[in-house]
C-alpha cells in the first residue's frame, strides 16, 4: 500500500523479502522490494488468523499480498515468519500427552522442581509444575541405568527391555511424544541416545528428544524441564510447520523459510522442528524489533512497547536502545525453567477481542477470556454475542465502521449497543455510554498494572520512556496507558498493526553454537588450548555452513566467540568475548584479565588470584540484513490539515465527554504537521485517537508523537 | 520534608527499593561458592533506616527475611552509631546479640550520603562451616561457645581498609576455607552494591523524598495488616504439640504451646507453656528466630500473597502489629551461655501451632497439619590432602491440604523456601552419590476434601567414610487432619549399607558426628501433611488421578473415600465407576 510505489520498479529486478506475524486474531503480512539504486517498495496487508491451522492464514495472506504487490508467490526470495503457536499450546495446556524415560529412583525429578514454592508470603498459592504438569507422574517411568559423576562411567548398564516396555506402554496409551531424561546425560550421553533409539523403533511417528540435545548442561531438573516443554509442544510445532511448507509449495512459493526465535535471531523450519523450545517468544519477539526500530526513527531510545492485539498485549522495556535478554539461568515460561535465550518479554490477557462479563459474584470483569478472530466480537456479526473491548470502543464512536480495517471487513454498531447493553448494562444498572466507559477503564487498569510491574517494580521510571502502543488495538489505548503509567509520551507507529511484521524483516540472522569445555584458563596447557582452537574453527565451520545456506556471501558473515566463564567452584557463568586469531597462552591470559573486569563490573569484586575456567564456547553467526527502509514523508509543519481532514463525529472520551470529533486520514498527514486533540487519525488497520489536551506531532517516516499540549488551548 | 509523597513518586520508589534488595541477593548467591548459597540461596539481603527499621529485602528466605534488623540492634551494642565510618564492614554472627543463629552471618556496611551516615546495607548467609564441635551442623553441645566462631560485632574493614589479622583469624577457624572466605567476599560485594543503590536513589529523588517514601511505605503495610487483624473475633486461641527430643536425652518429648491473643487490630503470640530451654543446641533465639517467626505467620495467613491482588512491600511495617512472648529460660528464649543453633524445627512447629489455633475462626485461610519441620543434613568428610569436604542440605517435606485445593508435595513450607541442590551439581564435586530422591511411596496422602502433600524421600550414599549430622524432628508427633481429613505421616530416618550387608536400622530424627562407613546410605522420609474436609467429599475425578499417578490403591480409594473404579483398555488400567461410587458413598455417609 501507500509510500510503496511513488519509485515504481518493475517487479522483479530485487529481492523480495516477506515478512508474517501471527497473532491470535490476525495475521499480519509486509513485503519489501529492494531494487538496485537502493529505493524500495513496500506492501502491507491484513487476513484473520486461522486458530486450527494458522498456516491457512499464511499463505491465502502471502498469496493476496503478492497480487497487491504484483509480483508473483514463486518470486519471493525469503520469508520470515513469526508464530505464536508454540505459546498458544503452553497457555491453553493443549500440548502433547508426553512420555518420560528416566533413571529408576528419580521419578519426580519434574514433580519436585528446584523445591522452592512460588510465593513466600502466602498458604494458599499454586504450585504450577505439580497442579498442571506438562508431563503426569503416570507416565514417567523408571527404568534401571545409572552414570555416575564426575566422569560418567556406567554403574548400572541401560535395562534396554526396561525401556522397551515403557515404549510399549506409551504405545498403548497412544502418546505421541516422550522425552528421555537420564540423571548426568551431560557428561555421559550414552544411555539416553540409546533409550531414544528404541524409543524411536518402537513409536516411529512419535517426537522425540533426550535432554542432553535439546540443552546439554549441568542441573538435572532445568535440563529435564527444558527437555518436557520441547516435548510437550513438539509434534503441534512440527505438524504446523510441516503443513506451512506444504501449502507454501502448493501455493508456489519457493523462498527460503526462517522462524523468528525468542532470541530476537531467526532459524531453519528444519531446526525449529527440532527444537521448538526455541519458539515459544517467536509471536511477540517481531514486535519488540518493530518497536525498537520505530524508536530510533523517532530519536527515542527509551521505550516501553506494549503490542495490543485481539487477544493478548505484549510488554517489553527497550533501555538506551538495547533490548533486554533475559539471564539464561532465568528463563521460565509458564513458571517452569526453560534453558533458552531470549528476550524478556510481559504477556497478559488483555485485548480488543477480551470479552467484558459480570461474574458470579457480581464483579465487572474484562478478559483473559477472548472472543478471537472466530466468533470474534459482537459487531462482527460472526455469532459473536458477548460484549468485547473492540464493541465498546464502537459504541464510544472510536472506531467508525466504514474504516474498520479499511471497510474490509463490515462491522455493526447495532450489535455492540445490543451486546453491552443485555450482557453488561442492565445486569449493573448502567446506561450503555456508562458500562462501555467502563469496560475501556477496567481493561486499561489491568494493562496499566502489568507496565507498572514490568517498568516501575524494577526501578525503571516511566517518566523518562516513551510508551509505544502498537498492534491494532495499540493507539486506541496508547494515551489512556501513558497517563496512567506517567510516561513522558506516546508513539502510534506508522503501522501500528503490522509493526511485528515490520520487525520480522530488520532482525538479522542469527545462529548460535555451543561447546562445553572445562578448560583453566591460567594453567591451561598447550594441548587444552589447541582443543579449544578445533571446538571454536567446527562451531565457525558449522554457522558458516548455515550462514551460507541462507545465501549470505561469506564477506557479509559475522562471527562472535563467546567463551562462558566463572571461577574454579562457582556456579553460574559470565560471558567473555573472545580475542580474534588463534587461542594462545597469551590469548588465555587476556580472557582472564577480561574476565576480572566482567566480573568487577557485575559484581563490584574480583578475585585475581584465582582459577578462571572455561565452561561453555559459543559462536554466534550472523550478518547485517538488508534493513527495511521506509521513504521520508515530505515535510507539511501543518496544524490540523484541511488537507487531510474527513469528517466529525460525536465521539466519547474517558472522562465521559461526548464532543464532535475531526476525523483525519493518517495517509495525508506530512512530517511536522501537527494534530491538536480532539481528534481521531484513521488508517487502513489501525485508529489513533488525540483525547482533548494531547498533541499528535507526526514524524519523519510518518509515526506519530503524542504528548500533552503545553500551553495550548 | 514534604508532607506526603505522590502515589506515583512512592510506587516508583518502592519499585526501587524491592529492585535493589533484589540485585544484592542475586550478587550474592551469583558471585558465592559453597552451594549452600549459590545453589540453595540460604540468604537474605536489604537496606535499613537508622532506626533499624527494614526497607527492603530480598525475596529469598521468610527465615532470613525479617532477621536482620535484630543483627543491626546486637552490633549497636558493640559500636554505638556514632562510631561508624565510611567503609566499614561489620561481621556479626552471635545469637545472644540479635543473630538469627551462628552460623548466619551477618555482614553490614553503613550508608552515608554526603559525610552523613542515613542506614545500613546488609546481609545475612548461611555459612558452610564456622569452626563448631562437628563439621557444618551440631545439635548435641554443651553451650554457645561450642558452636565455633562467635563475631559479636567486628570491625573486618575499618574505613575501608581490611583487618587482616580477623580476616586470617577466620580463615583459620573454618574447615573449608576456600569456600567460606569467597563467600564473605560475595556478601561484602552485595552490600557494597546496596550502599551505591541507595545513594543513587538518594541523588535521583532526594533524601527526604525517599525517607518519607520509605515510611508510608511502611505505614501501608503495617495498615494492611491491622486491617486482617481487627476481622478476627477478639479472643485467646491456644495449640500444643511436642517435639521429638532435644537431641541427647532420648524418649523425653518437649511440649510447645502456643497462644494467640487478639485484640482489635493488635495480636500476641504467648509461647508460655512450652519447655524449659534445654542442654543442647536445640534452643530458639529470641531476637533473631522466635519473633521472626511469629511475624512471617500473620504475614503469611492474613496477606497472604496468591490471594490478596494487591503487592503489599515486605518492610518493616507488617511487624509493627504482633507482639511476641517467651519466657526468659524457655527454649524459645534461652539463657546465655545456652546453645541455640539447631532452632529451625522448633520455629516451623509455632507457625504450624498459629494456624492451628487461628483455623477455627479462619477456616478459609487456614491449612491442615503441615510437615512443619525441617531436615537439616551435614555431610562431611577428609579428602586425601587432609582438607575438609562438607555438603549442607535442606530436606523438603509437604504441606497439609487447604481449603480449596491440595497440600503442595515435596515443598519448602513456612518459615523456610530454599532451592535444592542440584544433584548432579553435588556429585561432581563431592564424594556423595544420591540413590533415590522422589515422591514417598510408603505411605498414603492425608486423606480429605483435600488430601495432604506427600513428602520426599531422599538417600544419599558415602563413597568414603566421613561424618554427618542431622537436625530434625518429628518423627513422632503426626501432622493433623482438620475439618474431617485425616492425618498426615510422620518422618522416617534409615541407615543401610548394601555392600557390609548390615541390615537397615531406624534412628532417632536427630543425630550429632555420626560417622560414616563407606556405602553408608541415609534415607530421609519426610512428614505428610494433613487433609483438608471429609473425604467422602473428594471429587472422584481427583481420586482416580490419585490412582493412576500411583499416590493411592484401588482398595484405599474405595475404603477411604468410596470410590469405585472400573478396568478399562486404553493402556491406564482403570477408570470410574460412577454408579457404584455413588451407590458406596452413599451407604458409607448413612453408616
Amino acid at each position: 500500500m501507500s509510500q510503496s510505489a511513488r519509485r515504481s520498479q518493475s517487479a522483479g529486478c530485487g529481492m523480495i523479502r516477506v515478512g508474517v506475524d501471527v497473532g491470535g486474531t490476525f495475521t499480519d503480512l509486509v513485503l519489501e522490494q529492494a531494487s538496485p539504486d537502493g529505493a524500495q517498495r513496500v506492501f502491507t496487508h491484513k487476513v484473520s488468523s486461522t486458530i486450527a491451522d494458522q498456516s491457512i492464514a499464511v499463505v491465502q495472506g502471502v498469496v493476496e499480498l503478492c497480487a497487491i504487490a504484483g509480483v508473483q508467490p514463486s518470486q519471493i526470495d525469503a520469508l520470515f515468519h513469526g508464530t505464536t503457536v508454540a505459546t498458544n499450546i503452553v497457555i491453553e495446556r493443549n500440548g502433547a500427552e508426553v512420555g518420560m524415560i528416566t533413571t529408576r529412583g528419580f521419578r519426580d525429578i519434574l514433580h519436585m522442581g528446584r523445591h522452592k514454592r512460588p510465593h513466600n508470603f502466602s498458604l494458599q498459592f499454586d504450585v504450577p509444575w505439580q497442579s498442571a504438569p506438562l508431563i503426569r507422574r503416570r507416565n514417567r517411568i523408571v527404568v534401571d541405568e545409572r552414570i555416575l559423576p564426575p566422569d560418567g562411567r556406567v554403574e548400572t548398564p541401560l535395562a534396554l527391555d526396561q525401556v522397551e516396555a515403557a515404549a510399549e506402554l506409551f504405545a498403548a496409551r497412544g502418546l505421541d511424544a516422550v522425552v528421555i531424561g537420564f540423571l548426568y546425560s551431560f557428561v555421559n550421553p550414552e544411555h539416553e541416545v540409546r533409550a531414544a533409539e528404541i524409543v524411536r523403533r518402537v513409536l516411529p511417528d512419535a517426537f522425540v528428544c533426550t535432554s542432553s540435545e535439546v540443552v546439554n548442561t549441568i542441573r538435572e531438573y532445568e535440563r529435564f524441564s527444558t527437555a518436557a516443554m520441547n516435548a510437550y509442544i513438539g509434534p503441534k510445532v512440527a505438524r504446523y510447520l510441516d503443513n506451512l511448507k506444504r501449502r507454501l509449495a502448493e501455493a508456489g512459493v519457493n523462498a527460503f523459510v526462517r522462524i523468528m526465535q525468542s532470541n530476537g535471531g531467526v532459524t531453519t523450519v528444519e531446526q525449529a522442528s527440532r527444537n521448538p523450545v526455541g519458539l515459544l517468544l517467536s509471536g511477540p519477539a517481531g514486535g519488540v524489533i518493530g518497536g525498537r526500530w520505530t524508536g530510533e526513527a523517532c530519536d527515542q531510545r527509551e521505550i516501553i512497547t506494549i503490542d495490543i492485539g485481539g487477544t493478548s498485549a505484549d510488554i517489553s522495556v527497550i533501555r538506551n536502545g538495547e533490548l533486554t535478554i533475559k539471564n539464561p539461568r532465568d528463563t521460565e515460561v509458564a513458571h517452569m525453567p526453560v534453558l533458552v535465550p531470549m528476550i524478556d518479554i510481559d504477556a497478559i490477557g488483555a485485548g480488543g477481542g477480551s470479552i467484558a462479563y459480570v461474574d458470579s459474584g457480581g464483579a465487572f470483569r474484562v478478559g483473559p477470556k477472548s472472543a478471537g478472530a472466530e466468533p470474534g466480537p459482537a459487531c462482527y456479526g460472526r455469532g459473536g454475542l458477548l460484549p468485547t473491548v473492540t464493541d465498546a470502543q464502537v459504541v464510544l464512536g472510536r472506531l467508525d465502521a466504514e474504516h474498520f480495517l479499511g471497510g474490509g471487513l463490515h462491522i455493526d454498531p447495532a450489535l455492540s449497543e445490543q451486546a453491552i447493553r443485555t450482557h453488561l448494562a442492565e445486569p449493573l444498572g448502567l446506561t450503555v455510554k456508562q458500562a462501555a466507559l467502563g469496560v475501556l477503564r477496567i481493561i486499561n487498569n489491568n494493562m496499566a498494572l502489568a507496565i507498572a510491574s514490568n517498568s516501575v517494580a524494577r526501578g525503571i521510571d516511566p517518566r523518562n520512556y516513551s510508551l509505544m502502543a502498537f498492534g491494532g488495538a495499540g493507539p486506541l489505548h496508547g494515551v489512556a496507558l501513558g497517563e496512567m503509567i506517567a510516561a513522558k509520551n506516546v508513539i502510534a507507529p506508522l503501522h501500528p498493526g503490522i509493526t511485528a511484521a515490520m520487525g520480522l524483516l530488520v532482525t538479522e540472522p542469527r545462529y548460535e553454537y555451543t561447546q562445553s569445555s572445562l578448560t583453566i584458563l591460567q594453567s591451561g596447557s598447550d594441548a587444552d588450548f589447541s582443543a579449544v582452537n578445533a571446538a571454536f574453527g567446527r562451531l565457525q565451520a558449522e554457522a558458516a555452513a548455515q550462514l551460507a545456506a541462507d545465501g549470505i556471501a561469506p564477506q557479509a558473515q559475522r562471527f562472535e566467540r563467546i567463551a562462558e566463564c566463572r571461577y574454579v567452584g562457582q556456579g553460574f557463568e559470565l560471558r567473555v568475548a573472545v580475542p580474534d586469531g588463534p587461542f594462545t597462552a597469551a590469548t588465555a591470559q587476556e580472557m582472564a584479565r577480561r574476565f576480572f573486569a566482567v566480573h568487577r563490573t557485575e559484581y563490584g569484586h574480583a578475585f585475581e588470584d584465582q582459577a578462571v575456567q572455561m565452561v561453555t564456547l559459543r559462536v554466534i553467526g550472523s550478518s547485517r540484513s538488508d534493513t527495511l527502509r521506509l521513504p521520508l514523508l515530505e515535510k507539511g509543519g501543518r496544524r490540523n490539515p484541511s488537507e487531510a481532514a474527513l469528517y466529525a463525529r460525536p465521539t466519547t472520551f474517558d472522562d465521559g465527554e461526548t464532543i464532535q470529533t475531526p476525523r483525519f486520514d493518517r495517509l495525508k498527514l506530512r512530517a511536522q504537521d501537527v494534530v491538536a486533540g480532539p481528534a481521531v487519525i484513521v488508517q487502513q488497520n489501525s485508529t489513533t485517537i488525540v483525547p482533548p489536551g494531547f498533541v499528535a506531532t507526526v514524524m519523519k517516516l510518518g509515526d506519530l508523537v503524542i504528548a500533552r499540549a503545553e500551553g495550548e488551548v | 520534608m514534604p508532607k506526603t509523597i505522590d502515589p506515583i513518586t512512592l510506587q516508583v520508589i518502592g519499585g526501587a527499593l524491592h529492585a535493589i534488595a533484589e540485585q544484592m541477593g542475586n550478587v550474592l548467591y551469583r558471585m558465592s561458592y559453597s552451594s549452600i548459597i549459590r545453589e540453595s540461596q540460604d540468604l537474605g539481603a536489604g537496606l535499613f533506616d537508622l532506626d533499624y527499621n527494614t526497607l527492603c529485602e530480598s525475596d529469598s528466605t521468610p527465615m532470613h527475611i525479617g532477621s536482620i534488623p535484630g543483627y543491626l540492634r546486637g552490633i549497636e551494642k558493640s559500636i554505638p552509631k556514632t562510631d561508624w565510618r565510611e567503609g566499614d564492614v561489620v561481621i556479626h554472627n552471635h545469637p545472644y546479640f540479635g543473630a538469627s543463629h551462628s552460623p548466619d552471618i551477618g555482614i553490614v556496611m553503613p550508608i552515608f550520603y554526603h559525610g552523613e551516615l542515613v542506614g545500613f546495607s546488609a546481609n545475612t548467609a548461611h555459612h558452610l562451616d564456622i569452626g563448631a564441635a562437628t563439621p557444618g551442623l551440631i545439635i548435641d553441645v554443651p553451650d554457645v561457645f561450642a558452636e565455633g566462631m562467635l563475631l559479636n560485632g567486628l570491625k573486618l574493614f575499618e574505613a575501608g581498609k581490611r583487618n587482616e589479622t580477623l580476616w586470617r583469624y577466620i580463615s583459620g577457624n573454618t574447615r573449608v576455607p576456600g569456600l567460606v572466605m569467597r563467600d564473605l567476599e560475595a556478601q561484602i560485594a552485595s552490600a557494597e552494591l546496596g550502599v551505591r543503590r541507595y545513594c543513587d536513589l538518594m541523588d535521583s529523588y532526594g533524601r527526604d523524598t525517599v525517607e518519607q517514601a520509605a515510611s508510608q511505605l511502611m505505614d501501608y503495610s503495617e495498615t494492611m495488616l491491622r486491617r486482617e487483624i481487627a476481622k478476627i473475633p477478639d479472643g485467646d486461641y491456644t495449640a500444643e504439640g511436642f517435639m521429638d527430643d532435644d537431641g541427647r536425652t532420648r524418649g523425653v518429648r518437649l511440649p510447645i504451646k502456643v497462644t494467640v491473643r487478639v485484640r482489635g487490630d493488635d495480636v500476641e503470640v504467648d509461647l508460655t507453656g512450652s519447655s524449659p530451654q534445654v542442654p543442647t543446641a536445640f534452643n530458639v533465639p529470641f531476637e533473631g528466630s522466635t519473633k521472626v517467626a511469629c511475624y512471617f505467620a500473620f504475614r503469611a495467613l492474613l496477606l497472604d500473597t496468591y490471594t490478596h491482588q494487591e503487592y503489599i512491600p515486605q518492610n518493616e511495617g507488617s511487624f509493627r502489629p504482633v507482639k511476641v512472648t517467651a519466657p526468659l529460660g524457655s527454649i524459645f528464649n534461652p539463657i546465655a551461655p545456652a546453645a541455640c543453633e539447631a532452632r529451625f524445627n522448633q520455629i516451623q512447629r509455632v507457625v504450624d501451632l498459629i494456624i492451628k489455633a487461628l483455623a477455627p475462626v479462619l477456616p478459609d485461610k487456614c491449612t491442615a497439619g503441615n510437615a512443619a519441620c525441617l531436615s537439616f543434613a551435614s555431610y562431611s568428610g577428609l579428602r586425601d590432602s587432609g582438607d575438609y569436604w562438607v555438603l549442607i542440605e535442606v530436606n523438603e517435606a509437604a504441606m497439609g491440604a487447604r481449603p480449596r485445593s491440595d497440600g503442595p508435595d515435596t515443598i519448602e513450607e513456612l518459615m523456610r523456601n530454599t532451592r535444592n541442590n542440584p544433584l548432579e551439581d553435588l556429585g561432581m564435586h563431592l564424594p556423595m552419590i544420591c540413590d533415590r530422591y522422589e515422591i514417598r511411596d510408603d505411605v498414603f496422602p492425608g486423606a480429605g476434601e483435600y488430601r495432604g502433600g506427600m513428602g520426599v524421600v531422599k538417600s544419599q550414599r558415602f563413597q568414603t567414610p566421613g561424618f554427618m549430622t542431622h537436625e530434625s524432628d518429628r518423627n513422632e508427633d503426626v501432622p493433623w487432619g482438620i475439618f474431617g481429613g485425616s492425618e498426615g505421616a510422620t518422618a522416617i530416618v534409615r541407615i543401610e549399607n548394601a555392600a557390609s550387608g548390615q541390615p537397615s536400622r531406624d534412628v532417632d530424627a536427630k543425630f550429632s558426628g555420626m560417622r560414616a562407613e563407606l556405602g553408608d546410605v541415609v534415607t530421609y522420609l519426610s512428614p505428610c501433611g494433613g487433609g483438608y474436609g471429609h473425604p467422602l467429599n473428594r471429587d472422584p475425578a481427583k481420586v482416580l488421578d490419585d490412582l493412576l499417578d500411583g499416590f493411592i490403591t484401588a482398595d484405599h480409594a474405595r475404603d477411604v473415600y468410596g470410590v469405585v473404579f472400573c478396568p478399562v483398555q486404553n493402556g491406564y488400567g482403570w477408570g470410574l465407576d460412577d454408579a457404584a461410587t455413588r451407590d458406596l458413598r452413599a451407604r458409607m455417609r448413612a453408616a
